[in-house]
């Protein structure tokens, strides 16, 4: 019985052995913005058309990825959502400064479930958030380190609407988990990128935030240092090149630089 | 009185007893493996034989054929285990008590200062039973059996775990209660020396079925 | 000395409700199941003991997640809940109960199990001689005797609600005042640049806590069994 068990354990153990795959097909790791996930995926499978090397994305809130780059994670690229975590990672002097450029723009949606009784409404000055989700909650991303979160915090507080709606918030780790409450109908409100919504069914937008309401949403990329792969500058070059824009622009995104072929 | 006639296999081991008891103290003798303790659990209630009838003073306790079987904590059948058995959370005075807490009896201080007397355990009272030698939890494990005013006493084996002194310090008080007890008694030994001390009648078991019922003079040849 | 702030003691303190509050509410069903596998055979009772162990296999994340998908607002049981009580556990500090009562149950189960199953059973039939049905029978032997292990139990799953993340972070997520409990604030802090001082200081608090929980309950546990052998 026991001699059945360790040759069963045995079995297993050629899986601890396989060797990492080698740098031979050059990866590239990409940190971006948990907002850009399905516009950078297909970024990113047409970049590997084109130049022939592997594109790796880890998606999360930009606040978290800055932390993990801070403490030594491997990426070669950041595209973060705001320029504060930039700021911080160029502070601590781990990003190519010259090759920081603002990417993309965005604008901040007001959403609903797809099947909400609500339709439309006028965001302006006065506008009462709380009174809308009634005793249910409000979903956003965490207002104090996740960009959509800091958005959405300044929006309400521009409108009079944020000493109300504090205590009712529901805040996710990230803009996209933030997204998935309010397509499960676990909250009746949300606050999230535009491209968001546009990328989730489930959900309607019910009212579009000034752009005049909260800081100007834009998205800053560069190369961090210490990066490792050798496609770094072709891939920051495809990202300016107009095939990279329409993608960006068929989910939503503004494209702030003028494309270079 | 008590009537028996029950039949149980164990296994290989088939069981098929018949006797009665009448006041007075019966002992139940055989050597071992041959079901004394089979047929006291039986008659407490503990196991239920296949076949057969217990009754005790009329009322059947046990009939296969009505399909009768009185539960274990309704038949007031006292029972002192071989290992005594006492509740080792709880003070003598509490062991003692608690056959009369779980029957709702009112304490009849006359009837607990007898039995403690009988049984000297009155200055063990106190004391919880990991404190007492093999002899005083034997003797206690009789009182508290006793204190529950029960109809019929089985004691299966109460001496079998003692050795040659205590067994001897224990039997004057098990002549005491035959005499002093007016409760009917069925005494379990494979002892030749304490049954011809304790016990009138006798009710003789070999390999599951009864031999011979008789007075003590059965065991003059053993 | 410690740097703490108000939101941080709302974790501290929220930690400790719900750890106490769900330990309270599992216990009387804990000693009824480890009562009912230790003494009881039935037909599906091996159904039955996976069901009451899987948390203790499955991912936290994976639980948390069935029961969001049961519990949750739009779900069925939590819908059904909602409507006709007004019951609601979606981000609320009740939700964090279950899930951290549902992960803790298996370990209550087990210990308060193994501490009845060795308990003399000739003890009970003794006091069923002596006149105890069942009930009673239950009550001033076998639960009394099994006391040591079910502090054992109930401190196991206290412990356990204490450090539970990730079922709970998946079902109720991380609410400031509701449902942030220390594990996720640190988490949470962790998340941020800069947050890694505050982060020590919850880090030095949930230590503390921890020890004292497992001091309080070696001390709880044997003078349980002193007085069980009439130290």
């Amino acid at each position: 019985m026991l001699a059945r068990l360790v040759a069963a354990f045995c079995l297993f153990l050629p899986l601890a052995a396989t060797p990492q795959p080698a740098a031979a097909q050059d990866t590239l790791t990409v940190f971006a913005a948990a907002s850009l996930r399905n516009a950078l995926d297909n970024v990113n499978k047409a970049f590997t058309k084109v130049s022939g090397a592997h594109v790796t994305a880890s998606y999360a809130a930009s606040s978290a990825l800055a932390q993990q780059i801070a403490q030594g994670a491997p990426a070669d690229v950041y595209l973060s959502a705001n320029v504060k975590w930039m700021d911080y990672l160029q502070k601590q002097k781990l990003i190519q400064i010259a090759t920081r450029v603002n990417l993309l723009g965005n604008s901040l949606v007001l959403i609903a479930p797809k099947a909400s009784k609500l339709d439309h409404v006028t965001i302006k000055k006065g506008f009462d958030i709380a009174k809308l989700a009634g005793k249910y909650r409000i979903a956003v991303a965490d207002t104090k380190a996740v960009p959509a979160g800091l958005y959405a915090k300044a929006a309400l507080k521009s409108l009079g609407a944020w000493k109300a709606a504090e205590s009712k918030l529901a805040q996710a780790e990230n803009v996209r988990a933030t997204l998935a409450y309010v397509a499960r109908g676990e909250t009746p409100l949300g606050i999230v990128y535009s491209t968001d919504a546009k990328v989730e069914p489930k959900v309607k937008v019910i009212g579009v935030f000034p752009d005049d309401s909260h800081p100007p949403i834009k998205y800053p990329v560069a190369a961090m240092k210490d990066a490792k792969s050798k496609a770094v500058t072709q891939y920051l070059q495809f990202l300016r090149t107009p095939e990279a824009k329409a993608i960006f622009e068929h989910y939503g995104f503004t494209f702030l630089l003028k494309p270079v072929s | 009185m008590l009537t028996v006639d029950i039949e149980k296999s164990f296994g290989e081991f088939s069981l098929h007893a018949a006797f009665n008891v009448a006041g007075g103290c019966t002992a139940l003798f055989g050597p071992s493996g041959a079901g004394k303790t089979s047929i006291i659990s039986m008659i407490a209630g503990l196991t239920r034989p296949d076949h057969g009838r217990i009754a005790l003073d009329g009322e059947a306790l046990f009939d296969s054929t009505t399909r009768t079987n009185v539960l274990v904590s309704r038949r007031h059948i006292g029972l002192v285990f071989q290992e005594g058995r006492l509740f080792p959370h709880l003070s003598v005075k509490h062991n003692l008590d608690y056959g009369r807490w779980m029957n709702g009896l009112t304490f009849d201080s006359a009837a607990f200062d007898h039995v403690t007397a009988l049984l000297d355990i009155g200055h063990l009272l106190t004391r919880r039973p990991g404190r007492l030698s093999g002899g005083e939890r034997q003797r206690v494990a009789i009182g508290r059996a006793l204190l529950m005013q029960p109809r019929l006493l089985l004691l299966d084996e109460p001496l079998a775990s003692l050795d040659a002194a205590r067994k001897s310090e224990i039997l004057p008080y098990l002549e005491r209660l035959r005499d002093e007890a007016r409760v009917p008694m069925i005494y379990v030994s494979h002892s030749p020396e304490e049954v011809k001390r304790i016990a009138s009648r006798v009710v003789m078991l070999e390999a599951g079925r009864v031999v011979a019922v008789n007075g003590a003079e059965l065991l003059a040849g053993v | 000395m410690l740097n703490l702030t108000p939101q941080d003691w709302t974790a501290v303190l929220l930690t400790l409700r719900i750890a106490v509050v769900a330990t309270a509410v599992t216990l009387p069903f804990g000693i009824a199941l480890a009562t009912l596998l230790a003494r009881k055979d039935f037909w599906g009772k091996a159904l039955v003991e996976a069901i009451v162990y899987l948390p203790l296999v499955l991912p936290p994340v994976v639980t948390g997640y069935l029961l969001l998908i049961t519990l949750g607002r739009k779900a069925p049981v939590g819908a059904f809940l909602d409507q006709h009580f007004g019951i609601v556990f979606s981000f609320r500090w009740t939700g964090a109960v279950i899930s951290c009562g549902v992960m803790a149950f298996p370990l209550m189960v087990r210990a308060i199990r193994l501490s009845i199953e060795a308990i003399d059973r000739k003890l009970e039939d003794a006091a069923a001689t002596l006149g105890a049905n069942w009930f009673w029978c239950f009550v001033t032997v076998t639960l009394p005797l099994a006391l040591p292990g079910i502090i054992a139990g109930a401190m196991l799953a206290f412990a356990r609600a204490l450090g539970e993340f990730g079922a709970t972070i998946t079902f109720v997520s991380n609410i400031p005042g509701e449902t942030q409990t220390i594990s996720a604030a640190i988490y949470t802090l962790t998340q941020v640049p800069g947050g890694d001082v505050a982060a020590l200081h919850l880090v030095v608090v949930a230590v503390l806590i921890s020890l004292a929980a497992l001091v309080t309950s070696e001390w709880l546990a044997r003078r349980a069994t002193a007085r069980l052998h009439g130290a």
